[in-house]
């Protein structure tokens, strides 16, 4: 009884969060049709100054860590991300009234990781001062690609099937450029900007940087970051109502489900390779984040049949709130409740 | 001095812009122009204001001016029927008279 006080204790402190004020601001403003807007090029200055920092401050920390230890914890993020897409297509592929691709479409962006939910978890863990391993923001690509591919993947074969069942040719085999999904996902504005951090802080001295521009304005560009989350979250709120209501049923019960799938597929990590707690949170929240930038274009270009408004309202209108508002606080406070920290 | 061309237009998202741009020279297109747009189809409204989380999904225009009307209607009819069958979009063909006709 006492652990579920302590639960509950901690997570109603987090649900406090400037972090979540923002979420809520932003969706309230667009609700009552505010004339307040964010130009698209400061979002995406943001996105690159917080992905930049994360990379950087975990590239410094990099040196001198052990990165044998990495192995076994990518691996754990790249099963969530394929799990979470079977998962999808075990359940949501098979509801009635929902067609194939737009359930498949929605299981890769579930399955992938959203940079502004890592970085909204971030900030809270470093408030904490929860320690996590220098390289654990760098699972993000291990548990995001294979989740993209899967599902593209899962959704050509559908394809050539239902051909062969309307009586088509089995044709060749359809190609899925693997490849060109994956340097898509890394050419991503989030990715890239991660990447070239972590590379700058492994082999550079940015440490002058990072201290004076990057770090303090790191909470500030989130909150912004936050409010336009938001707002975006109302606006495709009217896209979900034109599709079956599952979706909305899914968009709020995956983030979790995967989040805890995420969970304890690193406690596996950390009791055999040391994973740290820290780590094990950092990977149940990527798992319950699902990916807003840069996965919704590469789904769309490689499920082109999949509706548009039913993955990405899902994911924008109900997912990301979720994943920020209640994975977040949920996912500390079981941290704190299996791990004591 | 004027002669008489066409102009093909295509308002997509920016997501197939290098699609689009590749079936253009394949159809014989030698230049083209891009605008940023926003605005309100049958798919949805995109509002050009604000921060469009998914860069990819705000629209753009592209417009080439052919010589040949029939190169112009060729591209056209390949392009709504290979991009425009799960993407929105639109494309059209518009009479213009042209200077300096040998570059088109």
């Amino acid at each position: 009884m006492d652990l579920l006080l302590d639960f509950a204790s901690s997570f109603f402190t987090q649900l406090r969060s400037p972090t979540l004020a923002f979420l809520i601001g932003g969706a309230l403003l667009a609700a009552l049709g505010s004339k307040l807007t964010v130009p698209d090029a400061i979002y995406q200055f943001i996105i690159f100054m917080l992905l930049m920092r994360i990379g950087l401050h975990g590239g410094m920390e990099i040196r001198d860590a052990d990165l044998t230890a990495l192995a076994l914890p990518a691996l754990m993020a790249a099963l969530t991300g394929i799990i979470c897409v079977l998962l999808g297509w075990a359940t949501l592929a098979r509801l009635p009234g929902i067609r194939f691709d737009d359930a498949i479409a929605t299981s890769g962006l579930f399955g992938a990781v959203s940079a502004s939910t890592l970085a909204a978890a971030l900030v809270v863990m470093e408030q904490e001062a929860l320690i996590y391993e220098a390289w654990a923001p760098a699972l993000y690509p291990f548990m995001d690609i294979p989740a993209l591919v899967l599902a593209i993947v899962l959704a050509s074969l559908h394809a050539q099937k239902r051909r062969v069942a309307e009586g088509g040719d089995v044709g060749e085999r359809p190609k899925v450029g693997v490849w060109k999904i994956i340097k898509d996902s890394l050419r991503g504005a989030a990715l890239s900007a991660l990447l070239l951090g972590i590379a700058i802080g492994l082999f550079a001295e940015p440490g002058r940087v990072y201290e004076e521009f990057y770090n303090p304005l790191f909470r500030g560009f989130l909150s912004i970051l936050l409010m336009i989350m938001g707002m975006e979250a109302y606006s495709r709120l009217a896209e979900l109502r034109g599709v079956a209501h599952w979706f909305a049923v899914y968009a709020l019960l995956a983030p979790i489900a995967h989040g805890l799938i995420g969970f304890g597929l690193g406690y596996i990590a950390h009791i055999t390779v040391g994973f740290s707690p820290g780590g094990v949170v950092i990977l149940a929240i990527i798992a319950a984040s699902n990916s807003d930038i840069s996965g919704p274009p590469t789904l769309r270009a490689g499920i082109p049949s999949a509706n548009p408004a039913s993955f990405i309202g899902s994911s924008t209108s109900i997912g990301t709130p979720i994943a920020i508002a209640v994975c977040i606080p949920l996912f500390l406070a079981l941290g704190e409740m299996v791990f004591g920290t | 001095m004027f002669s008489n061309a066409t102009k093909l237009t295509v308002i997509a998202e920016r997501l197939l812009q290098e699609r689009i741009i590749e079936m253009l020279y394949a159809g014989g297109a030698k230049g083209h122009t891009v605008f940023d747009g926003s605005g309100k189809g049958e798919h949805s409204n995109r509002r050009g204001d604000r921060a469009a989380v998914i860069h990819d999904f705000t629209i753009v225009q592209l417009d080439v001016v052919f010589g040949n009307s029939d190169e112009a209607r060729k591209v056209a009819e390949d392009i709504a029927d290979t991009l425009f069958v799960d993407y929105a979009g639109i494309v059209y063909l518009t009479p213009v008279e042209i200077i300096r006709a040998k570059r088109f």
